[in-house]
């Protein structure tokens, strides 16, 4: 019978609301442990998509935002005056692309094509694409389709792809999967996607480097030379979305932390009715000799054991859920974007117990400072 | 040892005071001393002093070689671990622990170690006939079973001073004769039992009795 066990008997003593309270902490700590696994495995998927891609620059129009795909606003001649500007700069190649988006509700619906210039091919935006059938290159009447989108849309050798009302194209590659959004591309001739979209003109230049050229400064120097456009490293690319990434880990941190304060709430209301109902047993113990010290460990103790408690199932609950979700995301778009880290579980646990601690300091301060005559007095 | 020199009591109620003890004097012998007055008179007030529960207004209380008022609350919670048992009329033990652990709980809190706690404890309740209710929870136990569980703790730590508080004062008069002879037999030797009563009949099992009204003492009866 040491403190522990007299921690147990009193929680157990009282065990449904011990239990709501275990449960209130668990959702809040499975709600936070969810939320920040989106932040970690977007990440994750992130730093592994920058690592594979080719080009270190990419050139679109001027004012086109980080997250939804260029417009081809580009005029020909742009991409003249990047090529003249080529040997200055260190610039080895210059790839003029368009992109189209046929957004749909779900991942099966949606199309991104890439139109790739007679020359190019899917190896030039992931270096270590591979063909699982067929050839690589969409030129030059073909498309090219990653596995993720083959698979959900039965994508197979040969099956047309239908573009536009007039514009139709056989498949004639299957890419193998490579875990990132490659697998969700599909590649098609350049001059086929301008007819598409009826223009000459062009979305992205993705630029491709000399070894000993700084993709920054190059970057720099394009957008001053340049009038009208936005040049952006990958690693510059990477930064801004880390922070963008932050940004949405404190929002999603500050939603979980309501549910955490209700959480701390719940505890603090468990431990202090308790402390009320048990006036007269604190009377008992400090009578037969405890001191205030041990009062205040034995009414501490509960809420941390309370908060240690649903912390644990919290996260075992949130890594649950988090799987859960990456059967889904795996599935739609092949990638896993929730990841249950180390330091997510340690931040999690630590702001559990936290959260325990100070919904305890307050009741175990009150307990311990009862006078003795007036606790034995209260029946 | 167990004495008390001018000891007083007041309390304040608005304007008024209430004087609950006034300049108690008493060097308390071995053996067994019951308290005995009418209600208000001051009795509970006493023994809340004697133990060390309360500050008094005034005066001093020296409970075996300690000066209750030099210690602060942990000081005197550790002299009535060491040196003082206490038996109330009622609600005496912890609803949730068993009878052995009650029993065992100032041998806890004294840093006694498991094992020996456990024998400890056992071997008391043995002597209290209730070695059959160790795994017993209070409120699977009587009044008298109760009480007498309440004794086995108070005696955990062989304390020089007993304390009871209308130890009978809820049982019949069969549990309470049991429970009142359990108590006086402790009362022997060096050791000591303060015993406060209303119940003329049990105070004049002591060896002597404290008289108290209106917070005074006003007569000791040696038996
Ligand atoms: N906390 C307090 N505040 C104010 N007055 C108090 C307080 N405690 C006791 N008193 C008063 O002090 C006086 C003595 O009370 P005490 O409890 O010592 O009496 P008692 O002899 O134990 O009575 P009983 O036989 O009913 O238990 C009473 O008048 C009581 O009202
Ligand atoms: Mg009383």
């Amino acid at each position: 019978m040491e403190l522990l066990v007299l921690v147990w008997r009193n929680l157990t003593a009282r065990l449904t609301r011990s239990t709501f309270t275990w449960l209130g902490i668990a959702v809040a700590t499975a709600s936070m442990v969810l939320f920040l696994s989106f932040g970690e495995g977007l990440r994750h998927a992130l730093a592994a998509e920058m690592g594979n891609m080719g080009p270190q620059i990419r050139v679109v129009a001027e004012g086109t935002d980080a997250f939804s795909p260029p417009l081809p606003e580009l005029p020909p001649q742009m991409f003249d005056q990047i090529k003249q500007l080529a040997p200055e700069l260190g610039i080895k190649k210059v790839i003029p692309a368009v992109v189209m988006f046929r957004g749909g509700f779900d991942p099966a619906s949606s199309f991104l094509f890439y139109g790739l210039p007679p020359g190019a091919d899917p190896r030039d935006f992931y270096p270590k694409a591979q063909v699982a059938a067929g050839r690589i290159d969409p030129h030059p009447n073909g498309a090219v389709v990653g596995s993720k989108k083959a698979e959900l849309n039965h994508l197979t050798m040969g099956r047309e792809l239908r573009l536009s009302r007039e514009v139709k194209l056989p498949v004639v590659g299957v890419l193998k999967p490579a875990g990132s959004m490659l697998d969700s591309f599909i590649f098609v001739p350049l001059r086929t996607l301008q007819k598409v979209l009826g223009t000459k003109n062009y979305g992205v230049f993705l630029v491709q480097l000399d070894p000993d050229a700084k993709p920054e400064e190059v970057a720099q120097k394009l957008e001053a030379a340049i009038p009208g456009i936005d040049a952006q490293s990958t690693t510059e690319a990477l930064k801004f979305a880390e922070r963008a990434m932050r940004i949405g880990d404190l929002i999603r941190f500050g939603i979980s932390l309501v549910a955490l304060v209700v959480g701390g709430l719940l505890v603090a209301n468990t431990v202090m009715m308790s402390v009320y109902e048990r006036t007269r047993e604190f009377g008992v113990m400090r009578a037969i000799g405890a001191r205030r010290r041990f009062i205040f460990g034995l009414v501490l103790s509960e809420a941390l054991f309370l908060a240690l408690a649903g912390g644990i199932s919290g996260v075992i609950a949130g890594y649950v859920g988090s799987a859960l979700i990456n059967l889904y995301t795996q599935h739609a778009v092949g990638l896993a974007l929730s990841a249950v880290t180390p330091r997510l579980v340690f931040f999690s646990m630590g702001i559990a117990l936290a959260l325990g601690l100070i919904a305890g300091l307050i009741p175990a301060r009150n307990a311990s400072r009862i006078p003795v005559t007036e606790a034995l007095g209260r029946i | 040892m167990l004495r008390a020199e001018h000891l007083s009591k007041h309390y304040r109620q608005g304007e008024a005071t209430i004087t609950a003890l006034a300049d108690f004097t008493y060097d308390f012998p071995p053996g067994a001393t019951a308290v005995v007055g009418p209600s208000g008179s001051g009795k509970t007030t006493l023994l809340n002093l004697l133990a060390g529960f309360d500050r008094p207004s005034a005066g001093s209380v020296e409970l075996a070689a300690a000066k209750l008022e030099t210690l602060d609350e942990d000081g005197r919670a550790d002299v009535r671990l060491r040196h003082a048992g206490f038996v109330f009329q009622s609600w005496n033990l912890l609803p949730t622990l068993t009878a052995l652990e009650n029993v065992s709980f100032p041998l806890l809190l004294a840093g006694v170690g498991r094992s020996e706690r456990n024998q400890r404890a056992l071997a008391l309740l043995e002597k209290m006939g209730l070695a059959a209710r160790a795994d017993h929870r209070p409120n699977q136990l009587s009044g008298g079973e109760q009480q007498r569980v309440a004794i086995a703790r108070a005696l955990a730590l062989e304390p020089a001073v007993l304390f009871a508080d209308e130890p009978t004062g809820n049982l019949d008069s069969a549990a309470g004769a049991q429970v009142l002879d359990l108590l006086l037999e402790h009362a022997s030797g060096e050791r000591r039992l303060v015993l406060v009563t209303h119940d003329l009949q049990i105070a004049a099992r002591a060896q002597r009795v404290l008289h108290l009204r209106d917070g005074r003492l006003t007569k000791i009866e040696e038996l």
